[in-house]
């Protein structure tokens, strides 16, 4: 007989900001999904419910009238479902295929962090945060959408204010304030180059916006390119820092993939699997159903917790380890399903084939500082927000 | 319904009966093959539902389209002439008999 989803009252939001792992762990074991009452969610945190969740977006869905999302944004593909969803997705497709990113956007992406990593050579220790990762991940951003004349930290700005927005459940009205005006800065970006890229087919994620067999309305771009701005520059960044600090932890791993530079991509998929950027993202129960013995009821919201997925001792050992060897099996950070990241394979070129193999190669002696250790915050949106290194020059 | 046989990597064969109109890959899981991942569930995105397939059913099968094509070049286990993504072939009757192999990593 099914059971109703248990409560949990004594989980305080600063314990899962600060270290979501513990608890993700006694969710886990306590019952398929618990309604947390400071999240205002029932969490689903075992990786076979999930898988399961994301293969049924008919009674799981993505749509969602009263989301904050659409109303800070406009209405995004991430917040349709079915074939709305399909044909926006398509119209960006062609701009994060493999092929696309291998032929036209690694290069620009090894310039960039060149460049960046030139800065900082002679320096012999920096915070790889605003050093490195930060403005990798916003300057890759603004080539991949297309966009011109707006600074990296002007792009990190809006991403920051649109995700605060995004995630502004208490209407604090100097949130909205500034989301409202991140919204009408990335606008004005778009007016200012969306004649250009009808003009100039191209790969950014505008021109295919543009140019796609569909092509999308004005209200559909900017809704989208805002939801890749909130999107897309921390997942990049946050993983940087976690496949960083997972090889710097450990030195015999460290000393395998500078040694064979094809281990960066397995590397990666681990650190994302370790420290997922994206913890949770939420779903909508659209009729009354049970998941692996609890009850759900139509217009349930629901969490599903990739990050507690991804440390799921059903599924993967001695899960809280970085361990790049362990053996391969698919994890969860990019989700499941329709709405499975668009970005995944940017993110692994960029950060798995370029960036973090050209630190390592670059910056000799690569170390961690003990005075100074890392930081690391989120459950959400989780990465380390300061990551201090030295090196020798 | 047309018959498919799949082969696991380590060569134990499973057949199935196949619904028409269904994707190969929806098959698979239906069916619980192990091998198939099929991480975003048929959006030939993922390119973690790759198998080989039957050469001699090339025609019935149908044309690799772009997108999957560029799929195909990133996929764990090597792309060979009959690669495909199982979530762009669709199930018809003409496939009856058609073996299906899976690879040894997604």
């Amino acid at each position: 007989m099914a059971h109703a989803v248990p409560v949990v009252s004594d989980i305080a939001v600063s314990d899962l900001l600060a270290d979501p792992y513990p608890i993700y762990k006694r969710l886990r074991e306590m019952a398929p999904a618990v309604y947390v009452d400071s999240a205002r969610l029932a969490l689903v945190t075992r990786f076979d419910d999930i898988m399961a969740i994301e293969r049924d977006s008919e009674t799981f869905a993505s749509s969602n009238p009263g989301s904050l999302v659409n109303k800070v944004m406009g209405h995004t593909m991430m917040r349709k479902d079915g074939e709305a969803h399909a044909m926006e997705r398509r119209a960006v497709e062609i701009s994060f295929r493999p092929g696309t990113i291998k032929n036209h956007w690694a290069a620009q992406f090894e310039a960039t962090s060149d460049r960046l990593i030139a800065d900082i050579e002679s320096q012999g220790a920096a915070d790889l945060f605003d050093t490195l990762a930060a403005p990798m991940a916003s300057l890759a951003l603004i080539e991949l959408l297309g966009l011109k004349d707006v600074s990296w930290q002007t792009l990190a700005c809006w991403s920051q204010a649109l995700m605060d927005g995004a995630g502004n459940y208490s209407g604090d009205p100097e949130i909205s304030a500034r989301a409202t005006e991140a919204a009408a800065g990335v606008d004005a970006a778009i007016d200012a180059v969306i004649a250009w890229h009808r003009e100039n087919p191209n790969p950014a994620v505008l021109s295919s916006m543009v140019n796609a067999e569909n092509p999308m309305n004005i209200e559909q771009i900017r809704a989208n390119i805002k939801v890749i701005i909130g999107g897309g520059l921390n997942e990049p960044r946050d993983s940087i820092l976690s496949l960083t600090l997972g090889l710097l932890s450990n030195p015999a791993q460290r000393a395998e993939v500078m040694a064979n530079p094809d281990l960066g991509p397995l590397a990666f998929e681990e650190a994302i699997r370790w420290i997922s950027p994206i913890g949770m993202y939420p779903r909508r129960v659209t009729r009354d159903v049970e998941l692996s013995g609890v009850e759900l009821r139509a217009g349930d919201q629901i969490g599903l917790c990739v990050g507690a997925a991804n440390r799921d001792d059903r599924r993967f050992d001695n899960p809280d380890s970085f361990d790049l060897f362990r053996p391969k099996q698919p994890h969860l950070a990019f989700g499941a399903g329709p709405h499975f990241c668009a970005g995944a394979w940017v993110a692994r070129q960029m950060v798995g084939r370029i960036v973090v193999p050209m630190l390592f190669s670059r910056l000799k002696n690569l170390r961690l500082r003990p005075d100074a250790p890392a930081r690391i915050h989120g459950w959400v949106f989780r990465g380390p927000v300061s990551l201090p290194v030295a090196w020798d020059i | 319904m047309p018959t498919i046989t799949f082969i696991t990597a380590e060569g134990k064969q499973h057949a199935v009966t196949a619904e028409i109109g269904r994707s190969v890959m929806e098959i698979a899981l239906e069916k619980s093959i192990p091998g198939v991942v099929a991480e975003c569930n048929g959006s030939a995105a993922c390119a973690t539902c790759h198998c080989y397939f039957d050469p001699a059913f090339t025609e019935a099968i149908g044309p690799v389209g772009e997108h999957e094509s560029d799929m195909l070049d990133f996929t764990a286990a090597p792309r060979r002439p009959e690669s495909r993504l199982s979530c762009q072939v669709r199930v018809v009757d003409t496939l009856d008999g058609m073996t299906v192999r899976i690879p040894a990593m997604q």
